[in-house]
């Protein structure tokens, strides 16, 4: 069967807030129970290092899942629980991480990455970020800021260009 | 429309609008510059977010009369529907729709929304339903109006609703726009134009008869096919590796 065509992407547009980020809005913590909470804060920057207010990102892992919006000065925070290792195929296990996908006014397509946690081990031979040029690996893994609170925070920028631009993934179906 | 076009584009290049599209002028800081890195969808990838979906209401997918005011919005009625799918013609059940659009006259309610178009109290623009079994979503709302905005001079977005669909499949997430035929700003419009050609017509929904209620809606349908593979590729590949 030939495939049907697809449907292309649109951007999210300014007047997205009522709805996407709507009280009431659709996510979840069901993954979340038992675990270590994390905070973690950072930014959404565009090419002159100006913080994107109109900008939203999903974060998802294992079954947990939320929105959060960029502030006036394109700050966001929010907390989840720690990640576990995941599977990537049979035999071999991905370092901890959250998917991340960001959406905004003047992006056409969303952008996915991923946030590594500085201060885990397995992040060094995780089978993902070993794609990932060496030089532009930092930009995916999530500082540690904190260590007084109870609650790690770690700090996470999200560079949409220029110096220090965030690595963003095009994830390609498994060859057979 | 003369522009420049950047190169780096997410998923297949004939089908997505590339990120840097100088026409449409908030691309152009935005817009990343350095290749994206190509990987494998991992299980990361393909496995769904589960949602608290408990609060999601019959009531949610009718824009027309979900202000909460008691009153109906103004304008044209329209009923839209259609399948989500996959690329190889599957429905796709359970995945969230949530759609968002200006009103009649072309204004939305958001504080960032402030040309001289009359706002409608009956009206947020905004609405959210769940696919069924067989793939399908339904609307009643408004038909939106065009608008004004701050692109380029005398710069007016054609009508269009926005759509997110998140789908049992993070790979399959997508946020798009379905337009109206026969709209003479499509042609004037960048971010409808971003979208390579032979895929453009795919955002503009059809004029369906046989939706159209007598005395009460006109009809439109609009199917939604999202690329990539979703969960049960993997599951496969597991098998496969058994």
């Amino acid at each position: 069967m030939s495939p049907l065509p697809a449907t292309p992407s649109q951007t999210v547009g300014p007047f997205f807030h009522d709805c996407l980020l709507r009280v009431d809005r659709c996510e979840s913590t069901a993954g979340d129970e038992g675990g270590v909470q994390i905070h973690v804060e950072g930014c959404v920057l565009d090419g002159d290092g100006a913080g994107v207010p109109d900008a939203v990102i999903e974060v998802w892992h294992s079954a947990s899942f939320a929105r959060i919006g960029t502030d006036a000065e394109g700050g966001f925070s929010f907390s989840t629980t720690r990640p576990k290792r995941v599977e990537l195929d049979r035999g071999t296990m991905q370092a901890p991480h959250l998917s991340i996908a960001v959406f905004a006014r003047g992006l056409m397509n969303h952008l996915l990455t991923r946030i590594y946690f500085e201060d885990e081990s397995s992040s060094e031979s995780d089978p993902i970020l070993r794609l990932v040029p060496e030089a532009r690996r930092t930009t995916l893994i999530a500082r540690r800021v904190a260590d007084e609170s109870l609650t790690p925070l770690y700090r996470f920028d999200i560079v949409l260009q220029g110096a220090g631009e965030t690595v963003f993934f095009d994830f390609r179906s498994p060859a057979r | 429309m003369i522009t420049t076009i950047g190169e780096i584009v997410r998923g297949d290049a004939a089908v997505f609008p590339p990120y840097l599209y100088e026409a449409y002028r908030s691309t152009v800081r935005r817009a990343p510059r350095l290749p994206l890195v190509e990987v494998p969808l991992t299980a990361s990838e393909l496995t769904r977010p589960r949602l608290d979906l408990s609060h999601v209401t019959a009531e949610d997918a009718d824009l027309t009369r979900n202000a909460g005011t008691g009153g109906e919005a103004l304008g044209q009625r329209i009923l839209v529907t259609g399948r989500v799918m996959d690329e190889g013609g599957t429905p796709v059940p359970g995945a969230l729709l949530e759609v968002w659009q200006a009103n009649a006259a072309g204004r939305y309610i958001h504080k960032r929304d402030d040309w001289p178009g009359p706002l409608d109290p009956n009206f947020l623009g905004i609405g959210r339903c769940l696919t069924t079994d067989a793939g399908e979503y339904r609307f009643l709302t408004v038909r939106p109006g065009a608008y004004p905005w701050g692109n380029h001079e005398n710069a007016w977005r054609p009508a269009h609703i926005h759509f997110s669909v998140l789908a049992p499949s993070w790979s399959r997430r997508l946020v798009t726009q379905m337009y109206f035929p026969d709209d003479p700003l499509l042609e004037l419009d960048p971010i409808h134009h971003a979208v390579p050609d032979a895929a453009r017509s795919r955002l503009v929904a059809a004029y369906a008869h046989d939706v159209t209620q007598p005395h009460w809606a006109l009809g439109w349908r609009w199917d939604i096919v999202l690329a990539g593979p979703g969960a049960t590729a993997f599951e496969a590949r597991e098998q496969s590796a058994a």
